[in-house]
């Protein structure tokens, strides 16, 4: 047990790490640098004319006269060991102070739409492949390819259209324009569970969609295998017998790609946060990403791989946990 | 001296299809045999003969899509003395769960397959220790341990806390077998029970059963497609194929004087260490596919005895040779209406 | 044995001859004609991508032909009969258009009156050039009156015809994903190829290296790329610079199961044989062990292209694609980015539509191929 956790904690590390000089390649990939933006940006408001001499000082002031090398060691040694990101440019302020209260959200967002994946998933896959053949069963065939045809943003926008037209109020944003820039309160907090609903099942369309196939096939297997045959040999009653044996290992595949389904929804957050307009980090990112405030982006494209890490760590030992077949051990 | 033995499983007239894309795919047609108390069967034939579907019928084990026919029956007799018609039990009704477990234990080929994987030992035996008997928690764990013992495994008060996969093979059927007979079943249905294991491991688990046999006197049906394993074990035997009982009668008289070609057939194809320059003969042919059931007797496409328009034509009756030696040929029925 | 019984039986023997002496392909093709749902979804794409590829013949405009007096306009569907009667031609009404004395915008509004007919193979005055082969103004249908319009799908805010713009997107939209799933096909087959047969410690190196760029979640990431573009590039240039996007997205699962599948080929004596008399390892690859499973790596391009549609589309659609004056499924999408829009004009709309569907399509296909190409699958329905 000790052996597998300094072992996979290392190598989450070292993934880490790997991640870390990727992201600051695409944070270096834009033309121009970060000194150009800043004083353009700066003097396109004050009309006053911008010399090299100008952004050479910007440079040296961030450091940015520094070969890369020593540029990407500074960068991650302050977010290492300071948790700071920098300066962001089209905010002129830090990275950390533009953050704020998204990066919460977006868990929020994640966790509410793992949840309603699952609750959704596993119970009704199970329910279809048991009642295989059946209506339901087919429903849920036509459900899964519709699921995974209709990206989720367009079914956002349909929501919105939907909400608009004919229900005459916007199901767009996080929280009710009363509680906007206010201090936390019980009744800021029971807004915001309210304006998760949209877009956890949004996002949840397509988890669900492809969770109800595996755990179907999944649950469809176990089904058929002999020790299921042989409990009910022993005369075990029906519903017992199915909740016992198959359905408990019709799960381990939903827990061995809970950082996978994390990875998904984070790769489709961004656009579908920009359509529902949640202020969270995947619309922070399409906006920093149109105003090149690489920074930013960086920060972000970090935070969320990093949940990503950890929710494949966390799914290696949920596994390890529910399944007396899988040992933990380093290697 | 015959003692006119009782009977506690009785198998009539099964008729058996199981419903396809392909239409109905008849299994069994007319299978009727008898399980003395106290002896055991062998049901013998090859792959696709019908052997486990028709053990399987007596549990109600089978797929959704199975459809038994108005005129069969199969007839339990309880611990109680009670006369049960398996078939006629709703399913997965209280009494067919009673019966499972209570009455008719299983125990299959695959032993690993058999248990799941996620759960201990114990924990299954308990669970069907309790459904069966009344026994608290700690009472039902103290009789598994004890029927972990019974079946010859070393240190069960450990053995009982492991998962299957910590087991050895052996073991693990051993594990099985005392499973299956912890909720006290009287009769024992072991399907290929020997056919997975190594040959030395085979012969101890035979043992094994041979002595719980006489020891819980219970009745077992015993499935193999193996001869040698079925002279060893079995008092009776039933030789099935294609979903037809071809012959019956008491190890001895089938396997000395094998009446139906193609126990005859069967037997040349055993090993013979008296005669070990001979060569093997396996009976000719492949088995038919059941999508294309030959009419008449179903053995005519291999048989080399058969009888050209007869055999092909119409299915021979049942011939009774002794009290006990049953055989379907039409070589008998011509030999009779001869004589 | 009656004449008629013998032909029977010797066109049964032919039908089993013919069976056993099959082609692979002709099995898989077989199989595969049995699956009606996947023939639909074959047939809808070769529609899709005959009308994307020949859209200037197919479409009554060009993707950027303003029509400014009518703008934002509702879809008209060809008739054949009104309270006037009955017509064998189809024919659709007049539009009048009038200026909002309110909101002083243009409106279109048809006129019950007056009919103008379809008219088929039309030489419609408006010259196309055919990826610049030939030049021509022939177009499938066209309004016999040469002043009016026909939108079947609308028109958009800048008067530019619906239908039109999304036969031209699908082209695009379906060459992105074309080129995009044969570009990570030959990489999936150089990384994949390299990692299966070689093995070791290449495979390792390769492995770990792929699970660290799919562990960074991939539509952030190629937005980062996009995002980097210059802005002085040509639509071209972004065009080709996304299609090799696309072809990153799909390589990683392609390569593993080609890595998978190398891997377990790589000790058989057939291999063996083939290094014995001399055969580079390039050879060894692609003449003895990829055609084995050529089957299951057409499977697997057609069901990675949902993928790239899907992500052409979303990227497109925030603007980090493919730019405008191009025209894709994202691009028309973006149109009907807020909500306004759409609750003005829904038929904007439309090409989500053609999006789900082409998705839709591919997958089933992908299914039905699937299905077919697996010898050893089950009866199982």
């Amino acid at each position: 047990m000790l052996s597998f956790l300094v072992h996979r904690i290392g190598g989450m590390i070292l993934t880490m790490l790997a991640v870390s000089v990727m992201v600051f390649a695409i944070m270096e990939l834009p033309p121009g640098d970060y000194a150009e933006r800043y004083m353009f940006r700066k003097a396109s408001g004050s009309g006053i004319a911008i010399t090299e001499a100008d952004i050479q000082n910007v440079r040296v002031k961030f450091g940015l006269d520094r070969p890369a090398p020593e540029r990407y060691f500074n960068w991650i040694t302050n977010i290492v060991t300071d948790f700071d990101f920098g300066q962001a440019f089209a905010y002129e302020t830090t990275v950390n102070k533009v953050i704020g209260d998204r990066l919460w959200l977006t868990l929020a967002i994640l966790y509410s739409t793992l949840i309603l994946t699952y609750i959704l998933a596993i119970p009704i896959a199970i329910y279809a492949a048991v009642r295989r053949h059946s209506l339901p069963d087919y429903s849920l065939t036509v459900f899964s390819y519709l699921g995974l045809a209709l990206p989720n943003f367009l079914l956002a926008l349909i929501m919105l259209y939907i909400s608009v037209t004919i229900f005459d109020t916007s199901v767009g944003g996080l929280f009710s324009e009363e509680y906007v820039g206010q201090p936390w309160s019980w009744g800021k907090f029971t807004d915001l569970l309210a304006h998760l609903i949209v877009p956890a099942i949004v996002l949840a369309w397509s988890a669900t969609a492809l969770q109800l196939q595996t755990v179907r096939s999944t649950m469809l297997d176990e089904l058929n295998k002999l020790s299921v045959t042989a409990a009910r040999a022993r005369g075990v009653p029906e519903k017992r017998l199915l909740l016992k044996y198959p359905a408990r290992l019709a799960i381990n595949p939903v827990i061995s790609t809970i950082g996978f389904d994390v990875n998904r929804i984070f790769s489709e957050l961004p656009i579908v946060a920009l359509v529902l307009s949640l202020p969270e980090l995947g619309e922070l990112l399409i906006k920093s990403y149109l105003d090149l405030d690489m920074n930013v982006a960086g920060a972000i494209l970090l935070m969320l791989t990093f949940f990503i890490v950890v929710m494949n760590f966390v799914s290696d030992l949920l596994l390890a946990l529910v399944d007396p077949r899988i040992k933990l051990q380093g290697g | 001296m015959m003692m006119t033995a009782e009977t506690i499983l009785s198998f009539e007239n099964l008729d058996v299809s199981f419903k396809t894309d392909e239409g109905m795919i008849k299994v069994l047609d007319g299978v009727s045999f008898k399980l003395e108390k106290g002896r055991t069967l062998g049901l013998v034939g090859e792959s696709g003969s019908g052997k486990s579907v028709s053990t399987r019928c007596a549990v109600q084990l089978n797929a959704r899509n199975i459809r038994i026919g108005a005129g069969s029956r199969i007839v339990l007799t309880e611990q109680d003395g009670t006369q049960t018609d398996v078939l006629s039990l709703k399913p997965n009704s209280r009494k067919i769960r009673d019966i499972r477990g209570g009455e008719i234990g299983m125990i299959f080929q695959e032993p690993m397959a058999s248990f799941s994987p996620v759960y201990t030992i114990g924990n299954q035996m308990v669970e069907a220790i309790r459904l069966h008997r009344d026994a608290s928690k700690k009472q039902a764990r103290e009789l598994a341990i004890e029927m972990l013992r019974k079946v010859g495994i070393s240190s069960p008060e450990q053995r009982i806390d492991q998962y299957p996969g910590e087991l050895s093979g052996g073991m693990r059927q051993r594990a099985m077998i005392a499973l299956a007979l912890s909720t006290n079943p009287n009769v024992l249905i072991a399907d290929e029970p020997t056919t997975a294991l190594d040959v030395t491991i085979q012969a101890q688990v035979l043992d094994l059963m041979r002595s719980l046999q006489q020891e819980l006197e219970m009745s077992i049906i015993f499935i193999t497609h193996d001869l040698g394993v079925v002279s060893q074990v079995a008092h009776d035997i039933a030789v099935m194929y294609l979903g037809k009982v071809v012959e019956y009668g008491s190890t001895k008289e089938v396997l000395k004087n094998p009446q139906h070609p193609y126990t005859q057939g069967l037997l040349k194809a055993l090993p013979n260490v008296d005669h070990l320059e001979d060569r093997l003969s396996p009976v000719g042919g492949d088995i038919p596919s059941p999508l294309e059931r030959p009419t008449g007797c179903p053995f005519h496409t291999r048989c080399p005895q058969a009888i050209s328009g007869l055999c092909a034509s119409s299915m021979p009756a049942p011939t009774q040779l002794t009290d006990k030696h049953e055989v379907s040929c039409h070589l008998l029925t011509q030999q009779e209406a001869a004589s | 044995m009656s004449t008629s019984e013998m032909t029977n039986e010797t066109r049964k023997q032919q039908d089993a001859v013919k069976y056993y002496t099959a082609s692979q392909w002709q099995l898989i093709w077989w199989r595969f004609r049995r699956h009606k749902a996947a023939m639909v979804g074959a047939i809808v794409l070769l529609t899709m991508i005959i009308t994307g590829v020949f859209a200037e013949f197919f479409a009554p405009y060009g993707p950027t032909t303003r029509d400014s007096k009518q703008v934002y306009s509702a879809p008209q569907i060809p008739q054949f009969w009104d309270h006037n009667g009955f017509s064998l031609r189809p024919f659709v009404h007049g539009v009048t258009t009038k200026r909002d004395p309110v909101t002083l915008r243009l409106i279109a509004k048809p006129d019950p009156e007056t009919r103008i007919y379809l008219e088929f193979f039309a030489h419609t005055g408006e010259d196309y050039d055919f990826f610049g082969l030939f030049k021509s103004d022939l177009r499938l249908f066209a309004l016999d009156d040469p002043k009016a319009k026909i939108h079947l799908f609308g028109t958009d805010d800048l008067g530019r015809d619906v239908f039109s713009r999304v036969l031209y997107a699908s082209r695009t939209s379906l060459s992105v994903g074309f080129i995009g799933v044969m570009l990570s096909f030959v990489l999936a087959l150089v990384i994949g190829g390299i990692a299966g047969y070689y093995g070791g410690w290449t495979d390792y190196t390769i492995q770990r290296g792929t699970e660290i760029i799919r562990v960074i979640p991939i539509i952030p990431l190629y937005m980062g790329i996009s995002a980097a573009f210059p802005p002085e590039w040509t639509n071209i240039q972004v065009y080709f610079a996304m299609t090799i996007i696309f072809g990153f997205l799909g390589w990683p699962t392609l390569a593993r199961r080609i890595r998978g599948h190398l891997l377990s080929q790589r000790h058989e004596d057939y291999v063996l044989a083939a290094e014995l008399s001399g055969a580079s390892p390039y050879r060894v690859i692609s003449k003895h062990m990829l055609p084995s499973f050529t089957s299951y790596i057409i499977v697997d391009l057609v069901i990675s292209f949902p993928y790239i549609i899907l992500s052409e589309t979303a990227l497109s659609f925030i603007g980090l694609g493919l730019r405008p004056p191009s025209v894709s499924w994202g691009i028309l999408l973006q149109e009907g980015q807020n909500v306004r829009a759409i609750e003005q004009a829904p038929w904007l709309f439309i090409p989500a539509a053609f999006v789900v569907v082409a998705v839709l399509a591919f997958t089933i296909l992908g299914d039905g191929l699937r299905d077919a190409a697996d010898p050893y699958q089950v009866a199982d329905k």
